[in-house]
Parts: C-alpha cells; structure tokens; sequence
C-alpha cells in the first residue's frame, strides 16, 4: 500500500513543482519583458514587483466561474483539465538526476511525444466547447500548427535517439556522461569517456545534432504556441484565441498547461541532446571536476540550470521576434525543418554505421 | 489492485462506446471516442503491449481523430443534420448492414475465447517451454525493429509503398490547377 501512496506523493510534489514554476516564471517573463521592451516590469506588489503573481493567482482563483449561455458545458468545463493533464503525465518519465525518475519506462521519449499531441484534442474541446468564432479559429490554429509541428521535432528527436541507441530517457542520459558503460567520442574522434563533461552531450559526440536541436527547439516553441508562433492567439485578430471565454481557474489551469509545457519541451530538449543531469565541467588531469559534480543533488542542480536557462532563451526570443504569418508558419515547418531533419536523420544513420563504431 | 484497474478500463471503454453510439449531438460523440481510445490503450498496457498502446495514442489520438474533428467542423451543417437524423426505422439497409457486422465479430470473438478457454495454443506451450516469453520489465521495442526487418520485411514494406502512395495522392489533390 506504502507503494501506491509514493506515486501519489511524487504526482503531488511534481504538481507543486509546475506550479512553483509557473508563479516565478510569470514574473521573470514580464520582468524579462520590460528589460527587452526597456521599462521596468512590475514594480508595486513587494518589493521590484515580486508579489505580482501571486496576487494574480489569488485574483484568478476568487473569480466567478462563467459559462457562456452557448457554451457546450461539458465540453467547455472538461477541456482545461485535459490540456492541463497531457502535460503534467509527460512529466511522468523525465529523469531529474542519476536514478531519479517518477517512471522508468523503456519507450519514455515515445510516450513524453505521444502524450504532448494529446493536448490538441483539449485545445480543440476549449474552441469547440466555448461556442464562439474567434476560440474556434484560434484553436484550429493552434491545432494545425501542433500537428505540422510535431513532425520536424519528432524527427529530430528520431535523429538523436538512432545515435543513443535507446528511447529509455534514462538510458539517453547516462550515455552522454562519465556514467557511461559505452565508448564516448567527441564527433566521432577523440575518445572522451574518461573526462566527461560538456563534451560526450549528444550535440557535441555527434556534431549534426546541433543542428537537430535548434530544429526541435524551434518546433517545439511552435508546439507550446509561443511567439514568434502565436498566430492562435494573436491578440490583434483573435481577441485571446481559444482561451477567449475562458476565465478564474480554468484560465488559471490553461496558463499553467502553458508555462508547464514550456518546461517540458525544455527539459526533453536538455535531456535528449545536452546531457540532462551531466554536469559540463569535464575531468582535467588530476582535477576531477566531473566526478565531483556528479551526484543526486548535482543532478538535480544541472537539470534545473539547464532547463531554466533553455527556458529563458524561450522568453527571450518570445520578446524580441516579431509574430510570423500563417503561410510562412507553414511553409517554414514543411519547407525548411522537415527536409532539414530528414537530413540529420540520414547522417545520424551514417554517423551510427560508420563514424561510431 | 491491477485487476481493478483493469476492470475500471474496461468498464470505461465499454461504458463511453454504448453511450458514443447512441448519441445524437456528434462533436460529443467525437470527444467521447477520445475516452474509449484512451481506455483500449490502457488495456493495450495490461496485455504487454506497451509499444501499440503509446502508438495508439500517437497515431489515433493525435492524428486521426484530430482529422475526424476537423472535418466535422468544416463540413456542410445541413449536410451534417441529414446525416444526425438518420433512418428511424428497425429493417433499413444501414441497420442491417450493421447488424451483420457485428453479429459476425461476435462470432469470431466467442470462437477464439472458446478455444483459448479449453486449452492453451500450441506455440504459447512451446513459447513457455522455450522460455522465449516476454515478462512486464522487459522491452519490447528491439524485439519488433528486429522483426520488422527480417521476418516482416514485405508486408513492412508494402504497407510503406501504400503510405507512400496516399501522401503522393493527397499532395496531387491539393495542387493547384494552371488553367482551372
């Protein structure tokens, strides 16, 4: 029975996690937001501001729940859980330090890509359920670019895990580090098992997955609807797209589906191709600075840095780039990324056979 | 506890099916196979076959049912609302149609439970005696990439020429005449 109430304890303490996250990662955004824009960001509640979000949050859960007259209320209540949980169980299987991971599953990157389309279905139930023109518009837009999407990130992804021999996330990770019972070589040359670090992450053991990665970062900015790929909830022609008539704490769950989904791509970005858990320092000589940082808590550590970091590259970009058309959005994912990943997934093939051996 | 869970899968695919089928308002009917998808996966998992569950998910979930509801919310309302109210009466032709249908899975399904009830196949006994099962932990994954490539390989690749042929299909319905 003991075993039963830890999955329930993890499910709460990852919950509790995403949430913490989404409190300070709204504030850091807007923060980041006026730095870009050059004002200072909120600046009243607390001190620089720092109570702003709670007080939204304690805002957002006092309001009335309203339903529009139209609305399908089933379909309209349901769609901010289902969003909301697509996300949370691909948390399921992310590894956060050497064995450390809520699941251990052997197909984890499959199931974390498989789960995250499932979000679509809910973005459709808000727009379909909200009965309004502009939620249904915003989440066919939404949809669209999720499904077009996937593919590009799924294929670079593809890329990296014919490299790792293994979708086990776990597996990947250990792979890129001195935990390794594997032969690591950096780009196929020089034999890094020993001294670790930055140099056996999969973007650095095989150079073409640099390449992969900013495909699938790029898709996955697109998968989490964020700018330059916002058109589904472009303020200017949709009001708020599919989240339109959304308000209190259904708005509430289908904002922090967002910043948790912002996470998790970031986190199987990491994880996939920069040394999840792996500390960068490397082994020099006598100064074991891999094996020193190499730990439960370093683990943890490294994640989190790496993850918050890819997080605010996120943010930053979402602040400096303008928003892209639907046309270009399309013929960006199926003229550039794809035919790209198609490529890194033919040399990862090569690089497999010939360069790794 | 796992046979609970099991049965609670079961209930929920069998319970959201009877309901799905017998529903008027369709965008419902769409999300409500959403739920029966979801809970067949989950019974994929209890038969081992953690792969085709995830796939299920993937492919029906993520693809085609998406597909099914776009074209829902793109077509025709009063085509739609000829289609809603049907034909009422017990010996119309969709209803026989139907009718055979299922009579004759349900003859296939008491057939194999039969024989599964009596005695256990041959290659599950020599499987066993082999030692050549699969257990909970282990995984499955290495073991269908091997078979697709050696003792699957034409029917792997035929279903990948037809594929091939639906994508060149679509992308030659979707072109753009020169001179319409």
């Amino acid at each position: 029975m003991a075993f039963y109430l830890t999955y329930l304890l993890i499910g709460a303490i990852l919950f509790g996690f995403i949430a913490g996250f989404t409190l300070f990662a709204v504030y850091s955004e807007r923060k980041i937001a006026g730095f870009v824009q050059d004002r200072l960001g909120p600046m009243e509640t607390g001190r620089y501001g720092s109570l702003q979000t709670l007080a939204d949050i304690l805002k957002l859960i006092q309001k009335e729940y309203i339903t529009p007259a139209a609305a399908d209320k089933v379909l309209f209540a349901a769609a901010p859980v289902i969003i909301f949980i697509a996300i949370f169980l691909g948390f399921a299987v992310m590894p956060w330090a050497p064995g450390l991971a809520p699941s251990g599953l052997y197909l984890g990157l499959f199931f974390v890509i498989a789960i995250i389309s499932v979000d679509a279905i809910g973005l459709l139930m808000a727009g379909w359920g909200s009965n309004n023109k502009f939620s249904l518009l915003g989440s066919m837009r939404a949809v669209a670019q999720i499904v077009s999407y996937e593919i590009p990130s799924g294929l670079a992804l593809i890329a990296a895990v014919m490299v790792a021999q293994t979708l086990d996330l776990r597996e990947i990770v250990v792979n890129q580090g001195i935990q390794t019972a594997e032969h690591l070589l950096l780009a196929g040359i020089w034999d890094v098992t020993d001294i670790g670090g930055l140099f056996a992450w999969n973007v650095f053991q095989a150079p073409h997955l640099l390449l992969a990665y900013v495909i699938f970062f790029i898709a996955s900015l697109a998968e989490c609807n964020r700018a330059p790929f916002d058109i589904p909830e472009a303020e200017s022609e949709l009001v708020g797209g599919f989240h339109t008539e959304y308000g209190g704490l259904r708005f509430a769950f289908i904002f922090l589906a967002e910043y948790a989904m912002m996470f998790l791509v970031a986190m199987i970005g990491v994880v996939v191709f920069l040394g999840g858990w792996n500390t960068p320092l490397p082994n020099i000589g006598a100064v074991r600075l891999a094996d020193w940082t190499t730990g439960l808590v370093w683990g943890i550590f490294w994640t989190l840095s790496k993850t918050l970091l890819i997080v605010g590259v996120q943010m930053w970009i979402r602040w400096t780039l303008p928003r892209l058309r639907a046309d270009q959005l399309m013929s960006l994912c199926w003229k550039v990324l794809t035919p790209l990943a198609f490529l890194c997934m033919a040399i990862s093939g090569i690089w497999r056979v010939w360069v790794m051996v | 506890m796992q046979a609970l869970v099991f049965y609670a899968f079961s209930a929920i695919a069998i319970g959201s099916a009877v309901v799905l089928v017998s529903m008027q308002n369709m965008a419902r009917a769409l999300f409500l196979f959403f739920i029966v998808l979801f809970s067949v996966a989950g019974l994929y998992v209890f038969a081992l076959a953690d792969f085709v569950a995830i796939t299920q998910i993937l492919i029906y979930v993520g693809g085609v049912l998406v597909l099914m509801l776009f074209a829902f919310m793109l077509s025709n309302k009063t085509l739609l609302d000829q289609l809603q109210r049907g034909t009422s009466h017990f010996f119309a032709l969709p209803v026989w149609q139907a009718l055979l249908i299922s009579a004759c899975f349900l003859a296939i399904l008491v057939y194999a439970s039969l024989q599964l009830g009596t005695f256990q196949p041959a290659w599950m006994v020599a499987a066993e005696a082999a030692g050549t099962t699969i257990g909970p932990a282990d995984s499955t994954v290495n073991h269908i990439g091997i078979h697709l490539m050696t003792r699957y390989l034409l029917p792997f690749e035929v279903v990948s020429i037809l594929l091939m042929m639906a994508l060149v299909g679509a992308a030659h319905l979707t072109r753009k005449e020169a001179n319409p």
